[in-house]
């Protein structure tokens, strides 16, 4: 999604917590995840050193043991004992069994005194053996001496050291062993050459199995020893390495003195520790890097936990402060939209003097000064109708004052003086009428004045032509009216409905109260009108040029922009029966009048 | 509209965060609680400590479980002969509800309702060793003694010609480890042409029954060249009847199983060679292969360990000291 539309069809306060959430969550899944790492590398280390110096301890613990062993087959070299047999100094068959007897004490008694030796045998190649077992039958001399401990002895100057084997000098027994063998003549350098012998102690392998055994290293881990010929020593699963069910790297191990390495054996991963005896055992500590897992979880889980509940906090607090940020927005918005309605006199509060606050403070002036155009506009508005209507209002139509004037200098010169006295009588009181004092409403009672003098000059300019009547309710007389609504009515009903009339026609005004308003109707019983006729009658612009249908559109006009849109004139006709204007206004009386 | 969006976004980030620290929370619970520790319930033939093969057999299944973290309990007989008790021990251990139950059959036939039984209770069944019959088991995890058999015959037919004849010393009829066996000797020598092989005879595992057997067959048919002693008993009493008789240098023996006394038979050359097995990786294997059961792994049904031909000159190889002399703490 393109970012910018992201965030533009979302409001502030959601991108605000949004974005903070983003930059929250990025921060603490970084520090998160950091924390981990470094934890689980210290675990990782503390676990290495841990191995390590396990591992250096069971390594001293063998180094110790074989050389107590070493120092054993030092002090039974140096014993008369031994010597005196193996060099044959006494004389005849009984001395020499006499010497082999003693000899065999002598080792017995080194033997007995240690649980962690199995046997000590001296062998040489002329045919001397002596071991700590009298009674037990030594194995043929030449299958001894083809043994591995005795080449291995002979190959090689000081202490040769075999790996864990069974030993096989005597019949029926086979134990497992260390076998640890020197050849003689190293001390008992006074000796010729050939009169080779060796000296064997075979160490208990119980002995190293017991301590490899004991070594815990995670749930899993295990100690092996493996000899510088490469084959095992000691491995707590040796049956599998050799059904091949399982490997070790045994070359890597050899390559190494010592340290860590990791190594890939099948699907999983192992961690040597390796160290190296004076004699060349390697002793290797192996654990699981995946034991750590247990530990490696946790510190996952807490990170985890850590990052979650403090991502949680930070949203919140960020939802709150993006709300706080937004609030006088918001609030700024409400007004805003108060405005959009129509209510001006609001004002926002000013919070603060931050950019907001500016902003609000601009709003305000901002309504204040529509306020003030909206007041001037009404007050234009309210001038301009009142012109209008002034206007209006001096509509006498010089064409009425013209044919008045007409009759009444035709009525002088036939001498009617009767008729023109009561005309001109009728024209004057109507001027003054229409001239008035300026004001706008007039008691009902005062317009119906002003009709009758209208009524009285018509009637006798058309010659009697009509008659009329005036029927309005005694108590509507007070009620106010607009000024000169009634004259353009009664002129239409003269014009379009009597005067076209061959009969003698009649007008009738009629008025009164129904419930709020007041109806004052127009009635004529002339030509009538065709509704085409009576639309075009309300539609007609002002226009003072055409006739006094002008007349009637006015008086609807004045009375909707006076009253409302509620009030105004209302037509019914029917051909040759003739026409009721019905002139509808408020129900006003004196005192109420604005 | 969009602020209506905006706010179902925003909520549902919110319950993701909820869910996600719900499930953090979760998986250390569980892991406090639940460290997956599989129980298995071990029954070998016999729990007589003086039986070699059994007590490595326990070395290999004490090596898984501390290999794979399961909670291994050994339940069984004092001898290898007592079938109604190993059904007993096996109903109670369908009480217990192990995960599993690792089983050396003492009987072929009569253990296979109880397998049903342990099966119905959804407990993985793992035999070893000795299976049953219909192979009700999840996986049979076994030396191939067809296999075995075949192997033995193979060093006799090396040392004897094709027209000497050859007895079978066998050991208890309707085994389907002595049947097995045999078919693979049997096999074997027939096929190399060796055809001149006498009745089976049966020491019913003891040494004493076939040193006699041995001792009349070879009065009665001195032209016998060679014998095979299909299990540990048999094979030493046929030796010791040899050695005693002097015919070491005439009459080829090999054998199966190990034992000191075997040692010395090879040792003192009465004897070729003997065919032993691999408690250890069964032990081993079994304990594996039950948790993978129990994991939800497929397995194979059955399982070769494997054996091995030893010889005098092979004997104190370190592969085969293990074998042969295994250390026992």
């Amino acid at each position: 999604m393109n970012p910018h539309r992201f965030f533009r069809s979302r409001s502030i306060h959601n991108n605000i917590a949004i974005s903070f959430s983003l930059l929250i969550l990025c921060t603490t899944i970084v520090l998160s995840y950091t924390s981990y790492r470094l934890s689980s590398a210290a675990v990782m280390g503390n676990s290495v050193a841990y191995t390590s110096q396990l591992i250096e301890q069971v390594k001293l613990n063998i180094e110790n043991y074989i050389s107590n062993m070493e120092s054993i087959a030092a002090l039974v070299l140096t014993s008369s004992d031994l010597e005196r047999y193996v060099k044959g100094s006494s004389s005849g068959q009984e001395g020499k069994v006499k010497d082999k007897q003693l000899a065999s004490q002598y080792l017995r008694s080194v033997v007995q005194s240690r649980t962690d030796i199995s046997s000590i045998v001296y062998a040489s190649s002329e045919g001397i053996t002596v071991s700590d077992r009298l009674d037990a039958v030594l194995k043929p001399l030449p299958e001894l001496i083809a043994q591995e401990w005795y080449q291995q002895a002979l190959n090689q100057t000081g202490v040769a050291v075999s790996s864990s084997h069974v030993q096989h000098l005597f019949q029926d027994e086979y134990r497992w062993v260390v076998s640890i063998s020197r050849k003689l003549s190293d001390t008992f350098s006074e000796m010729e050459a050939d009169r080779q012998g060796v000296l064997l102690v075979d160490l208990n392998y119980s002995v190293i199995n017991n301590l490899c055994k004991q070594i815990e290293l995670g749930k899993r881990g295990y100690v092996f020893i493996v000899d510088p010929s490469g084959s095992l020593v000691y491995h707590p699963q040796q049956q599998l390495i050799y059904s091949q069910l399982k490997f070790e790297q045994l070359e890597t191990v050899l390559g190494i003195k010592s340290g860590s390495v990791t190594v890939n054996t099948g699907n999983e991963q192992k961690l040597y520790t390796v160290d190296t005896t004076s004699f060349g055992w390697k002793i290797v500590g192996v654990t699981y890097p995946d034991d750590l897992v247990a530990n490696k979880q946790q510190m996952q889980g807490t990170a985890a936990l850590w990052g979650a509940v403090s991502l949680i906090f930070a949203m919140a607090i960020s939802v709150l402060l993006s709300y706080a940020l937004t609030k006088p927005l918001k609030n700024l918005e409400i007004n805003m939209k108060k405005a959009e309605r129509g209510e001006f006199d609001i004002r926002v509060e000013i919070e603060s003097t931050n950019e907001i606050g500016k902003l609000a403070r601009t709003f305000n002036l901002m309504i204040m000064k529509i306020k003030e155009l909206m007041s001037q506009i009404v007050m234009e508005q309210e001038m301009k109708r009142v012109s209008e209507l002034k206007a209006l209002q001096a509509q006498i139509k010089p064409h009425f004052l013209y044919n008045t004037l007409d009759s009444i200098i035709w009525m002088a010169e036939t001498g009617k003086m009767e008729e023109v006295v009561e005309m001109t009588s009728s024209l004057s009181k109507l001027m003054r009428s229409t001239i008035g004092e300026g004001e706008e409403l007039i008691p009902i009672a005062r317009e119906l004045e002003h009709i009758r003098h209208y009524l009285t000059i018509q009637n006798m300019r058309y010659r009697h032509k009509f008659t009329y009547s005036i029927e309005v309710d005694e108590d509507i007389l007070e009620c106010s009216i607009l000024k000169l609504v009634l004259q353009p009515l009664v002129e239409n009903a003269i014009y379009h409905g009597i005067k076209h009339n061959p009969e003698q026609g009649h007008i009738l005004i009629r008025g009164k109260k129904e419930q709020n308003d007041i109806t004052i109707q127009v009635i004529d019983n002339g030509v009538g009108m065709n509704p085409e006729q009576m639309n075009k009658l309300l539609l007609q612009k002002a226009d003072y040029r055409i006739g006094s249908g002008v007349g009637v559109a006015n008086v609807n006009h004045r009375i909707q922009l006076y009253f409302g849109d509620h009030y105004g004139l209302s037509f019914t006709s029917e051909m040759e029966e003739g026409t009721t204007v019905i002139l509808r206004i408020p129900a006003l009386y004196e005192e109420e009048n604005p | 509209m969009s602020s209506l969006w905006s706010k179902i976004g925003l909520s549902a980030l919110l319950v993701i965060f909820i869910v996600a620290l719900g499930w953090v929370g979760y998986r250390m619970f569980m892991n406090d609680l639940d460290p997956k520790v599989r129980t298995i319930i071990y029954v070998p033939k016999t729990i007589d400590t003086s039986i070699e093969f059994w007590e490595v057999m326990k070395q290999g299944v004490a090596t898984a479980a501390k290999e794979f973290g399961a909670d291994v309990h050994t339940v069984g007989t004092d001898t290898e002969l007592d079938v109604d008790k190993q059904i007993q021990l096996l109903e109670q251990a369908i009480e217990e509800k192990p995960d599993a139950i690792i089983l050396a059959a003492t009987d072929y036939y009569r253990l296979v309702p109880v397998a049903e039984q342990i099966k119905a209770a959804g407990i993985t069944l793992i035999t070893v060793d000795s299976g049953l019959n219909g192979g009700v088991s999840e996986s049979f995890i076994a030396t191939d003694n067809y296999e075995a058999g075949r192997k033995a015959a193979q060093k006799l037919i090396e040392n004897i010609q094709s027209d000497d004849q050859v007895a079978i010393m066998n050991f208890v009829p309707g085994s389907a480890t002595a049947i097995e066996r045999e078919k693979g000797v049997r096999d074997a020598l027939s096929q190399n042409g060796v055809n001149l092989v006498q009745d089976t005879l049966y020491s019913n595992g003891s040494s004493k029954k076939a040193y006699q057997l041995t001792v009349d067959l070879l009065k009665n048919q001195p032209q016998i060249k060679g014998i095979i002693g299909l299990n540990e008993p048999s094979t030493l009493g046929a030796g010791l009847a040899i050695m005693a008789m002097g015919l070491k240098s005439k009459v080829k023996l090999v054998g199966f199983d190990n034992s000191s006394s075997e040692v010395q038979l090879l040792e003192n050359e009465t004897m070729l060679g003997t065919v032993i097995q691999k408690p250890f990786t069964m032990g081993y294997l079994a304990v594996k292969t039950a948790l993978e059961v129990v994991s939800g792994h497929k397995v194979a049904p059955v399982m070769d360990t494997g054996s091995e031909f030893i010889t005098k000159e092979n004997m104190y190889t370190s592969e085969n000291e293990k074998l042969m002399f295994p250390f026992i703490e």
